[in-house]
């Protein structure tokens, strides 16, 4: 069927793929950059190169600037001011945990994306090109003169910044920089300024490609950052660190797209078309799970700071203020408007997620970014064990077991590693689940949606918006009664020590692998269920509801709202999800900039205990010496002067 | 009152970093009911001997023996589960945790990994034997006061005294104390040798104490061997070691020469 | 002339330097000496800018410099060779060495190393992580000598090292002195440092307990101040 391709056939493809390669090359070096010299994977970085199309829209289009001013402007704006200010953060981030660099660059991903859309809408914008489409022949091939000078900009940057930091002595430093800021001052060239300088490259790297990416696929803060995630594929070839090897690895994944994609076209399967855009994350999850962990070091996690341990509460406060709240949650529905019942259902049911959420960052000390696809396979099985037959629990119950084995396959990349890899693993994953699975017809099917209907449960028909509210109470109570449960069995005390430090635990025998797997397993459980209950909100579960970006929203979200096991999850779902029934939340204009609300609070939380910090170093650099002597240590006996 | 403990035996062990020998050769005897020294100047390669015995790095040649068991090619959490305890030179606390929970998380680990489901479940039998294991230990340490502290606010001290007592509570066999008085004065760090000898004379363990502090090795150690450049330069009874001038050169340094090492090394062992 | 006036200093979990003067005069070799957890390091922090001390002066050639920042000191001369490994184990010989060098004359910086330490050039562009421990302490070492300062602090320099290569590390340390390079000495070995120095700091639970010449004071006594009960 798919036949032999000439070369006639393939050789446009490849041109389009190189040029298209060069995009995401030159995106993926300014991650790759910025990484390597601050230690701070920027999440926001496809956030940043879609600010820039923004704006560069704003001038060329609105304000009617001619393109070559108006991009100009665009790289000043974004690029420089943009890259300055970014720089500021992660030198606040600079000694905090590795979860907190995610919450502040999750966070600005978030913040960035919700301000786009209030000030330019969620719909696509046409974006006519800038550059000179006028085509050239080629061996055969028409070439657009747009697709050159694309080519030629990225081969210029990867080259001019290979020589930079082979030749110039600013560009070792910059390599120098995370090795060892110390030493680096210590030889007379400041870090600030290196880091600096770094950022803003990083920067105006990705706002290039945010400008050239505009014409091509419109200017729409989604599929901006969505593609420019395509990036992080060709930053994982290089193992992000490498620069040539993250060029090629633009380059081969623009070019494996496009032929993918045409070889593939025949094909009538829609898992199967859909392969060509995913490669990026195949690549992405590949790298992950395959390469062998020592060469993905993770950057700027010799010096960190813990977390502040949470209070504790005595018995007694803790029991009566359930008590009360669990009065509250069962008044609700008797007192609130009946339009807002099923918001504060779907409250209840987000609070179960956030509640798998924080079992996973908060009591384990794991990262996850893919919580909203462990709930996205509960709701869809639990659609479709409903619609098979089975009793409403009993559906319910599945779809939470079933969402276990994705649990402990994302546990894999948390077995190999750490930190700030396991983030990426994770986010890499929930995207690729949502593009490759979520229309196939295991899950939503090619409706996106799925019928979840409500329950008849003891002889009560439970399906009124009431009925359903008292269901998912109960059924969240359970879930809060499993999430002590775990925490006060030796699981739960496994956990903390996980979080605390997994050399002790193993040096006293523990298995850290099985405690990992666990843990995973339990929090995709919780998720599964969770997402099955809001499915039930609307009786028909859709694809959009677990998209990833909730995913990141809530991790940006559950960061301000303290680290406490039930408490927090139940705050963040009445940010998230409730407060818009109240008059002032409901206000259109709230509505929209939530997200930048939301945003702005995860950046203040992660940076915080670091602005106080500026100069610091010394103390930071006391806890990295090999644990020796802080204090005077003991002296020995000879007390006296020896001479005086 | 207990079944007999094994010694720790470290046969002709010697570890590679790249082109960097940090041990080179080394093999020593630590018997149990005793407290053996591990003495050497600044990166002696006092700490790489102590992660090749519990697999944190592995050694290249030689072998780790705990009684008559190897423990060679075993993770760390193998050998801990098999019995060998040990504490870090940059202490690694559960720091969140209250100190009883931390002294009660070490006996705990272990446990969970006797049997297949032992993470999820701990039988009320093992529940009590490690919550009194615990209290004992607590006891012995001194921190019964402290118990209900977060131990990320305690001073060094009473964090090095955490440690051992989480060592201390759990059922290993033998354990490797790395430079517990670091971080110490000299009244605690007298403190914690009493601690030390009183539990080796309680349960009969053998401990292996990596140490810069003399005062504290002289007061607890029968035996102990020195280190120089990742080589085994002399070992014997306290008062021999502290008389010798192989060991006053190698932290003066005056002497040295790799030849003369050598040379002292082997009459130490004929 | 590098003088650290009343430091005192410390970190989070308590005071290290109580009220240290120290003198480091021009064409002079000093010997930092004193037992482990002194506080030896920690002023050799202070005096390059790591550590900003809570109370005191650093007067460097008679500027007060008291707080300036490690990459301001760095330039005006002063030259720490820390602790550990003091290289970038990601970069190649070369590499380092530039950043050592200033930058006019950072290219010539390998070669000049080179004459110094000859397998430096043969190891030029080797990444510094996978030289041998007494190869990477020359690297590091090299700092004092294309860095072209005139006061060079330095944390035991000599640790874990082979006695071949300590006695090739003091030859340079004396080449050193004799072009004229003061030095802020932390050593181990005493008696090599004694051989070398002019003048003589000891340094206690961070107060200092000697100041004086190498003469006045017996490698015994210091011995004793290092080891305790070794001595007695």
């Amino acid at each position: 069927m798919w036949g032999v391709p000439s070369v006639n056939d393939l050789g446009p493809v490849i041109v389009t793929g190189i040029s298209d390669g060069a995009v995401y090359a030159i995106c993926a070096l300014g991650l790759v950059l910025t990484y390597k010299t601050s230690g701070v994977f920027n999440f926001a970085h496809g956030a940043v190169a879609a600010a820039s199309a923004y704006v560069f829209y704003q001038f060329r289009d609105r304000d009617h600037m001619p393109w070559g001013l108006a991009a100009v402007l665009a790289l000043l704006v974004v690029g420089v001011i943009g890259g300055l200010l970014l720089e500021r953060m992660s030198y606040a981030l600079a000694e905090a945990p590795t979860v907190m660099r995610v919450v502040a660059t999750v966070g600005l991903l978030v913040g960035l994306d919700s301000l786009l859309t209030a000030i330019y809408g969620a719909s696509t914008i046409a974006f006519k090109n800038f550059l000179p489409q006028s085509p050239t022949r080629v061996g055969g091939v028409n070439i657009a003169a747009s697709d050159f000078i694309t080519l030629a900009l990225a081969i210029v940057a990867t080259v001019g910044l290979y020589l930079f930091f082979k030749r110039s002595r600013l560009g070792v430093a910059m390599q120098a920089v995370v090795d060892d800021p110390d030493l680096l001052s210590m030889q007379g060239i400041s870090p600030v300024v290196v880091r600096r300088l770094a950022w803003t490259i990083g920067s105006c790297f990705a706002s290039v490609s945010g400008m050239l990416l505009a014409p091509e696929i419109g200017i729409n803060v989604s599929y901006l950052i969505l593609l420019i995630i395509v990036a992080y594929g060709a930053a994982a070839i290089g193992l992000f660190s490498n620069l040539p090897l993250t060029f090629a690895g633009g380059i081969i994944i623009g070019v494996g797209i496009n032929v993918l994609g045409q070889e593939l076209s025949g094909s009538h399967s829609i898992a199967i078309l859909s392969l060509a855009p995913n490669l990026p994350f195949l690549v992405l999850f590949a790298v992950m799970l395959f390469v062998p962990s020592r060469l993905l070091i993770e950057q700027g996690v010799r010096r960190v700071r813990r977390l502040r341990p949470m209070p504790t509460f005595k018995p007694q406060t803790v029991g009566v203020s359930m008590a009360c709240f669990a009065l509250l949650a069962i008044i609700v529905p008797l007192v609130a408007p009946a339009y807002d019942i099923n918001d504060y259902t779907a409250g209840l049911a987000f609070a179960v997620l956030f509640m798998s959420l924080a079992l996973l960052t908060w009591t384990s000390g794991q990262i996850s970014l893919c919580q909203m696809a462990f709930a996205a396979v509960g709701a869809s099985t639990f659609g479709h064990a409903l619609a098979a037959g089975f009793p409403w629990l009993l559906a319910l119950l599945v779809a939470g077991l079933i969402a276990m084995p994705m649990g402990a396959l994302v546990a894999i990349p948390a077995i190999r590693l750490s930190g700030i890899y396991l983030a990426i693993a994770t986010f890499g994953f929930g995207i690729l689940v949502e593009r490759l699975f979520f229309t196939s017809f295991l899950m939503f099917g090619n409706q996106y949606a799925i019928r979840t209907p409500r329950p008849h449960l003891l002889g009560l028909n439970l399906t009124g918006d009431k009925g359903y509210y008292y269901v998912t109470l109960s059924l969240t109570a359970l879930c809060c009664v499993l999430v002590l449960l775990v925490r006060r069995s030796r699981l739960g005390r496994l956990l903390r020590g996980l979080a605390d430090s997994p050399t002790a635990l193993a040096a006293h025998g523990a298995n850290t692998t099985i405690t990992r797997v666990f843990v995973f397993c339990i929090s995709a459980f919780l998720a599964g269920i969770g997402g099955a209950l809001l499915a039930g909100v609307t009786q028909s579960g859709s694809e959009a509801t677990y998209d990833f970006s909730v995913s990141l929203a809530m991790i940006a979200v559950l960061a301000f709202c303290w680290r406490l096991p039930i408490l927090s999850p139940f705050i963040a779902a009445f940010l998230y999800q409730v407060l818009q029934v109240y008059p002032f939340f409901r206000d259109a204009t709230v509505l929209k900039y939530d997200g930048v609300a939301f945003g702005i609070l995860a950046i203040g939380v992660a940076v915080w205990p670091g602005l106080g910090s500026i100069r610091s170093s010394g103390r930071a650099q006391e806890r990295d010496q090999r644990g020796s002597p802080v204090l005077a240590r003991s002296a020995p006996v000879h007390r006296e002067k020896v001479l005086t | 009152m207990n079944v007999a403990m094994p010694d720790l035996t470290v046969d002709r062990v010697t570890v590679r970093f790249g082109g960097l020998v940090a041990v080179d050769d080394v093999s020593l005897h630590a018997p149990a009911g005793t407290i053996t020294g591990l003495i050497g100047p600044n990166g002696a390669g006092k700490t790489t001997t102590f992660n090749a015995c519990t697999g944190l790095v592995s050694a290249s040649s030689g072998s780790v023996r705990l009684g008559e068991e190897s423990l060679n090619h075993r993770g760390p959490a193998t050998r801990a589960s098999r019995g060998l305890g040990r504490t870090f030179q940059r202490m690694e606390l559960f720091d969140s945790m209250t100190v009883k929970e931390n002294v009660a998380l070490g006996p705990e680990s272990l446990f969970s990994s006797r049997h297949p489901w032992g993470q999820l479940f701990s039988p009320r039998r093992e529940t009590r034997n490690i919550e009194e294991r615990a209290r004992a230990a607590m006891e012995l340490c001194e921190i019964a006061e402290l118990s209900r502290r977060i131990a990320g606010d305690l001073s060094t001290g009473q964090r090095r005294l955490v440690e051992l007592a989480r060592a201390v509570a759990s059922p290993f066999r033998f354990l490797l104390l790395d430079e517990p008085s670091s971080g110490l004065d000299v009244h605690e760090t007298e403190r914690f040798g009493e601690i030390l000898v009183a539990f080796v004379a309680e349960t009969g363990m053998g401990i292996l104490l990596v140490e810069h502090d003399m005062s504290l090795v002289s007061s607890v150690c029968s035996t102990i061997y020195v280190l120089d450049f990742g080589r085994l330069i002399f070992y014997g009874s306290t008062a021999e070691t502290l008389a010798s001038d192989v060991v006053q050169a190698a932290y003066l340094g005056s002497e040295g020469t790799g030849g003369d090492h050598a040379h002292v090394a082997g009459s130490a062992h004929a | 002339m590098l003088e650290l006036r009343n430091i005192t200093a410390g970190y989070d979990t308590g005071t290290v330097l109580h009220d240290v003067t120290l003198v480091v005069p021009d064409n002079a070799v000093v010997a930092l000496l004193g037992p482990n957890g002194a506080g030896k390091t920690t002023l050799l922090r202070v005096a390059s800018g790591l550590l900003r001390s809570r109370s005191g002066q650093m007067i460097l050639d008679g500027v007060d410099v008291t707080g300036q920042q490690p990459f301001q000191l760095a330039r005006r001369g002063v030259c720490h060779v820390p602790e550990g490994r003091g290289v970038f184990a990601a970069l190649s010989v070369a590499d380092n060495l530039r950043l050592q060098a200033s930058a006019r004359v950072d290219r010539a910086a390998v070669d000049e190393a080179a004459s110094v330490f000859p397998r430096l050039g043969e190891r030029r562009s080797q990444r510094a992580g996978t030289l041998s421990g007494g190869e990477q302490q020359m690297l590091a070492l090299s700092h004092a000598y294309v860095g072209d300062p005139s006061y060079v602090l330095l944390d035991e320099v000599s640790m874990g090292l082979a006695p071949k290569i300590i006695d090739e590390i003091f030859d340079y340390l004396r080449q050193l002195a004799g072009q004229g390079i003061s030095q802020l000495l932390v050593e181990q070995y005493v008696s090599r440092a004694l051989e070398l120095a002019d003048y003589v700091y000891i340094l206690n639970r961070g107060r200092i307990t000697f100041a004086g010449e190498p003469q006045e004071i017996s490698s015994e006594t210091v011995l004793r101040s290092y080891l305790g009960a070794l001595a007695s």
